[in-house]
């Protein structure tokens, strides 16, 4: 190639990129003058989509920095997750070295669980202290508590289940003690009892060991420690749940034992080495206290922690053989499933953001056919096809980047707002601020999330410009208008068909799994997600046709409109039944909108209902009382009754026994008496009615009614005879006739199954009578229910019970106020407050929609309102006979919407229970909050014609003149 | 002499736009005798529509006044100036503005259902209206359905629906061929003959001129007559693109 050649090709190939960055940078400038002149259309499309995108950016960022956040404040809100205890006493400082460097371990501590005694000091060595009801000197007895050796700063951790008078400290030579040995030692010193009081402890390094035959025991059998002079720093009660030091000692409210309650908490600095080796020698087993490091134990999600928690167990238990892990496995297993639920049940916002969705895709085709002239001048000015659509394809490129990086922002402020309201329903700066330092986005999900809006945005602007540029084609594939119409119905119905086939699959997939479960465990919220997920397709759908349906009728009952609007009906009915610009593609929408308000309205009633229905069953009768420390049920049944306005009181006496594997807690009642007091449902007892399977028990003294579960489960069934064996305390085994299959009870709540909101030590129980467990010698309960009169005062009442003693719990707001769904629900929102944001934002949609519909069908008439007034309309007529138009589509809709609300709240509800509650213990069946619901159609029919009346004077302020001159 | 029904004094009449101000009328005055049949005559742009349109109360002058039987327009209530369309004009668009979405018996009914007839009776006088135009047999059809020249009738149908004294024609044979242009200017002047209405019609084309008693030329935003009816009184400056009365008045 010579010199000039190689001139030749440089020069042209300059030339032809030149040409490439010249036409592109033609058309950039032609996009960008398109988006500047196209503001309004650019505005609204922008803001479909950033509304889209961001509540679906919200809810990702939303839920994933959430369950950092709810693990970190759930694992603070625990004492400990863990003890060890080991029967290798020698072996236990290995085992602290090995938790100790074990990474998830944050925190190790000792506790020695001992005996402590007062008003020792004047008692000689040969004294006899034990059996405490027995012992030498009763008038001027010792004062024996339980006491538990820990670490000073293991208080900082206990003290979380602890109400404490004074300080929560334990310096040395400070102890802390229960509200009962206080009281005791009221009473062995004859003085008040607080904080600050100073006293003299002894420490026994040897407690008695009946199993040894260790029945009595004098005061030199103890090898006490003397501590003179030590300052009660403070008084405590145990109000806490679901804690290891309930479990080590015991101690919850419906716990065995009450161990701390009556009890001393004493520094493990105070005692010396010898102490502890003497109390080691002497069996008293130290056990380790461990606390992990939540940020590592939420490794993997919060549905993890569980497993995280099990895999140190495990690695424990491995290395050494000999020791005993006892984990709160139950609790955070209850944290993670209650948190996949809340998690789950924002799918049921998933209807909210198809509608988004959809909005944005209505929007996009309504600017698009304002831009069909457009369209057709570039056409005439020779564009090809190709141009055009890249023109919009470059239109869509800018805006939806726009759109991408505000809707990431606004995701990212609201995941953060919405929360920081907490519960008061204040804006806290504290919470928003938190939020960000947790800040999670998951960048796959948001890629998913902008594809899937951004893909069907693209879809929608390149179908609407490739069938305005190319009809040419369309034709030809499309013999008729009507062809196109019947094929477009057929693949409709075909995708319908296919949606309920769907649908019908999951459902009976659902029913067979809810059949098998007796909880609803994550199985069966799994499947009820997914069956949720084409539930929505079938609404769409099911809208979708009723609208056609509407739309039909609507055009077919002129005499109805001559009726109500008479001589207006004229106008009203023509346009109603036109071809084109008519308002009819509002009825899709419209009829899903308020299809999906009153089924988000009408399922949040449901649930509410519910809930207040199950907790008044929890509840399970007018008055519930909890005694803080187990007492005699026959007296305090006696002093309930005798307060006036009582009717009638009944007292639980409760034993822990064993069927097959499985411990279960019997209880034991006088069926009669529990059958007037309770609050007894139909769906009680799933076989037999309430009445007859209280007195059969009542008749049948050796009578017991199981758990369905517990009967399925081992061919049980009434009539036939089995046993209870290993009764805590009592007999190795009882003979029983099982009378009735009982599926849950007032008060007692689900008899299967572990209920959270009851905070049972137990997932199952049993019902006898009374006299079989008093038999046993348990007198003593903690639970009472009591039914008052028509007329009475249910606080006074509850006010005179408290009297008879401060250890007595009447009418708890909460029964567990520690259930871990309370807890969620200050991060997210629970079902009920999604369901209602769900409603409003679907009325807000449905609004916009109104609006942005009307004014377009609005502009479109434009010319036929300039002709009407220059034949002498009037504008208040033309006003008038718009708004009652699009009030007969709204009118219309909410007739249709609502029955159609009605009937996907049944099917709803149905197969939505595991992402509604934890329990079903009151079956769950529709209740429709009237007013909510009216509140709602009543916003929207406002707000909608509020909206319209902006267009409809607009169209009203336009010069007849120039839109006649138009029209040319 | 005739009653007056309308008299335009010093009418001016100036769009103003972004890019420049045009003075369409600029001081016409003239005057409308009940019965007469006039034609406003002039070449496009030259402010006939508009003139039309400040008669029938469609549009406001910018100066100058309109008096319908005496009574300025411009000082009407807008409900009147509503009725006085309503009852007492009846006008015929060159481009027909029939409302696509109703038949043609409907759009014949809408100004009668406008003065509150019931729809019945609306719809009888409309059938009968229809029948008189000729168009009775397809009452039924939409616009888009029919011809032009079927169009127009149903605008002139539309227009004698509520019987008004004047009748307002712009251009009415501006789209139609001429033999079909002629029926239509025969059809609509023999019901306003038959019914003594007045008509004030527009057009560029001076064929049709012949059908008007008086002839208003616009010329220069002003009007003039020369009180002759004949077409024979017009020649077209073809060198100044103008219409001109003979004897040199333009």
């Amino acid at each position: 190639m010579n010199q000039k050649d190689d001139f030749v090709s440089s020069d042209t190939q300059s030339s032809f990129y030149s040409r490439v960055l010249l036409g592109f940078l033609f058309n950039l400038r032609l996009i960008w003058k398109n988006i500047k002149n196209k503001k309004r259309s650019t505005i609204i499309i922008i803001i479909g989509l950033v509304f889209s995108m961001s509540i679906l950016f919200t809810s990702s960022i939303w839920t994933n920095t959430s369950q950092k956040i709810i693990a970190d404040d759930y694992i603070e809100t625990l004492d400990y997750e863990m003890y060890i205890s080991t029967f290798l006493i020698n072996a236990m400082d290995e085992v602290y070295e090995f938790v100790f460097n074990d990474p998830l371990v944050k925190q190790a501590d000792w506790i020695f669980p001992t005996v402590a005694l007062f008003n020792y000091e004047d008692k000689g060595p040969f004294y006899r202290w034990y059996p405490e009801e027995n012992q030498e000197n009763i008038t001027n007895p010792l004062s024996l508590s339980s006491a538990f050796v820990v670490s000073s700063r293991s208080i900082d951790r206990i003290k979380l289940n602890l109400e404490i008078e004074g300080n929560a400290t334990l310096n040395s030579g400070e102890i802390l003690v229960s509200y009962t040995q206080a009281r005791q030692l009221e009473r062995v010193y004859n003085e008040t009892i607080s904080p600050g009081y100073v006293l003299n402890v002894a420490i026994t390094r040897k407690i008695p060991n009946t199993d040894e035959g260790e029945h009595t025991m004098q005061y030199y059998d103890i090898e006490e420690t003397r501590y003179e002079n030590y300052t009660i720093s403070g008084i405590y009660n145990y109000v806490g749940h679901n804690s290891i030091i309930e479990r080590l000692v015991g101690g919850g409210s419906e716990g065995a034992g009450g161990i701390i309650l009556d009890s001393i908490l004493f520094p493990a600095e105070d005692m010396t080495g010898v102490d502890l080796f003497v109390m080691d020698s002497n069996g008293i087993l130290p056990r380790l206290l461990i606390k992990t490091n939540a940020q590592l134990l939420r490794e993997g999600g919060i549905t993890q922690m569980p497993d995280n928690l099990l895999a140190l167990k495990e690695r424990i238990e491995i290395r050494f053989f000999h020791s005993f892990c006892y984990i709160l496995s139950q609790e955070i297993q209850t944290m993670a499933d209650e948190y996949r639920r809340s998690f789950s049940a924002t799918s049921l916002f998933l209807p909210t953001i198809a509608s988004a969705i959809f909005l944005t895709v209505l929007s996009t085709q309504i600017t698009i056919k304002r831009r069909r002239e457009e369209i057709a001048f570039l056409r005439s000015r020779g564009a090809s096809s190709g141009q055009i659509i890249g023109l919009f394809f470059g239109e869509f490129i800018l805006l939806s980047s726009v759109a991408l990086a505000l809707s990431i922002g606004f995701g990212i402020l609201l995941a953060a707002f919405i929360p920081s309201f907490g519960h008061d329903g204040f804006f806290s700066t504290t919470l928003f601020l938190r939020y960000f330092q947790y800040l999670e986005i998951s960048p796959y999900e948001i890629e998913i999330f902008a594809v899937l809006v951004l893909g069907i945005y693209l879809g929608v602007t390149l179908i609407n410009v490739i069938s305005l540029v190319r009809k040419d084609i369309q034709e030809s594939f499309l013999i008729t208008r009507k062809g196109q119409q019947i094929v477009s119905l057929s693949l409709k119905l075909a995708a319908f068909a296919l949606t309920i086939a769907g649908f019908i699959f999951l459902y009976l997939d659902y029913l067979a799994l809810a059949r098998q479960s007796y909880t609803f465990d994550f199985n069966l919220i799994s499947a009820s997600s997914k069956t949720l997920y084409v539930f929505i397709g079938v609404i769409f759908f099911g809208c979708y046709f009723a609208s056609l349906g509407l739309n039909y009728l609507l055009k077919n009952i002129e005499g109805v409109f001559k009726l109500i609007f008479r001589r207006r009906s004229f106008f009203i009915f023509r346009n109603i039944k036109r071809a084109s610009k008519n308002l009819s593609d509002l009825t899709f929408f419209l009829v899903l909108m308020v299809c999906l308000l009153s089924s988000f309205i009408m399922i949040r009633s449901t649930t509410i209902n519910n809930l207040e229905s199950e907790d008044a069953y929890r509840k399970g009768s007018d008055i519930r009382i909890q005694s803080v420390l187990p007492v005699n049920i026959s007296e305090y049944e006696e002093k309930i009754s005798s307060i006036h306005g009582i009717e009638k009181a009944i007292g639980f006496y409760s034993i822990v026994a064993s069927i097959g594997f499985q411990d279960i807690e019997v209880f034991g009642v006088n069926p009669t008496d529990y059958l007037e007091v309770g609050r007894w449902i139909e769906e009680s007892f799933p076989e037999t009615d309430t009445v007859n399977a209280l007195t059969n028990l009542g008749a049948n003294q050796t009578g017991i009614i199981l758990s369905k579960y517990i009967a399925e489960r081992l061919g049980f069934h009434v009539g036939r005879s089995m046993f209870v064996t290993d009764f805590r305390g009592g007999p190795f085994y009882m003979r029983f006739n099982v009378t009735a299959v009982i599926k849950s009870a007032p008060g007692l709540g689900i008899a299967h199954g572990d209920d959270p909101k009851m905070n049972r030590i137990t997932n199952e129980w049993v019902l006898v009578n009374k006299e079989l467990i008093t038999g046993l010698g348990v007198e003593n309960g903690t639970l009472f229910l009591a039914d008052v009169g028509d007329d009475v005062d249910i606080d006074v009442v509850a006010n005179q019970i408290r009297a008879i003693s401060p250890l007595l719990i009447v009418n708890p707001e909460k029964i567990n106020p520690d259930y871990i769904g309370y807890f969620i629900t200050g991060y997210i929102p629970p079902i009920t407050a999604m369901l209602l944001i769900g409603a409003i934002f679907v009325n807000i949609i449905a609004i916009v929609y109104v609006t942005i519909s009307t004014e377009f069908i609005l502009e479109q008439r434009r010319r036929e309102y300039a002709v009407l007034m220059a034949l002498g309309g009037r504008q208040s007529n033309i006003r008038g006979q718009l708004i009652y138009e699009i009030l007969v589509f709204i009118l219309a809709t909410i007739i249709v919407g609502i029955p159609l609300g009605v009937i996907t709240t049944l099917m709803g509800i149905s197969f939505l229970k595991p992402l509604l509650m934890s329990q079903e213990v009151v079956n769950l069946t529709l209740h429709i909050d009237v007013v909510a619901l009216l509140i709602m159609i009543v916003t929207l029919l406002i707000a909608a014609v509020l909206g319209i009346i902006r267009p409809i004077r607009k169209q009203m302020k336009y010069d007849i003149v120039h839109e006649l001159r138009a029209i040319v | 002499m005739s009653e007056k029904v309308i008299s335009a004094d010093k009418l001016t009449k100036t769009f103003v736009s972004k890019a420049e101000e045009l003075t369409v009328l600029n001081g016409s005055s003239f005057d409308i005798y009940r019965g007469d049949i006039v034609c406003l005559l002039g070449i496009s742009g030259s402010g006939k529509t508009t003139t039309l349109n400040l008669i029938a109360g469609l549009d406001t002058p910018s100066s100058g006044r309109i008096l319908y039987s005496g009574s300025n327009i411009g000082e009407w209530t807008l409900n009147k100036l509503y009725d006085f369309r309503l009852q007492e004009i009846g006008f015929i668009f060159q481009e027909f503005y029939l409302l696509e979405h109703l038949t043609a018996l409907e759009n014949v009914m809408v100004p009668m259902i406008l003065v509150e007839i019931t729809e019945d009776e609306a719809q009888e006088r409309a059938l009968e209206l229809l029948t008189q135009v000729g168009l009775r047999r397809k009452a039924m059809n939409h616009p888009e359905e029919l011809s032009s020249g079927e169009r127009q009738r149903v605008c002139i149908a539309r227009a004698i629906a509520n019987h008004p004294s004047i009748l307002i024609a712009d251009e009415p044979t501006g789209t139609l061929d001429s033999k079909t242009g002629d029926e239509i200017m025969n059809l609509l002047l023999g019901i306003a003959q038959q019914r003594q209405m007045t008509v004030i019609y527009t057009t560029h084309d001076p064929y049709v001129t012949k059908l008007a008693n008086r002839i208003f030329l616009m010329q220069n935003g002003l009007v003039v007559e020369n009180g002759q009816s004949s077409l024979d009184n017009l020649v077209f400056d073809e060198t100044n693109f103008k219409y001109k009365f003979k004897g040199g008045k333009t």
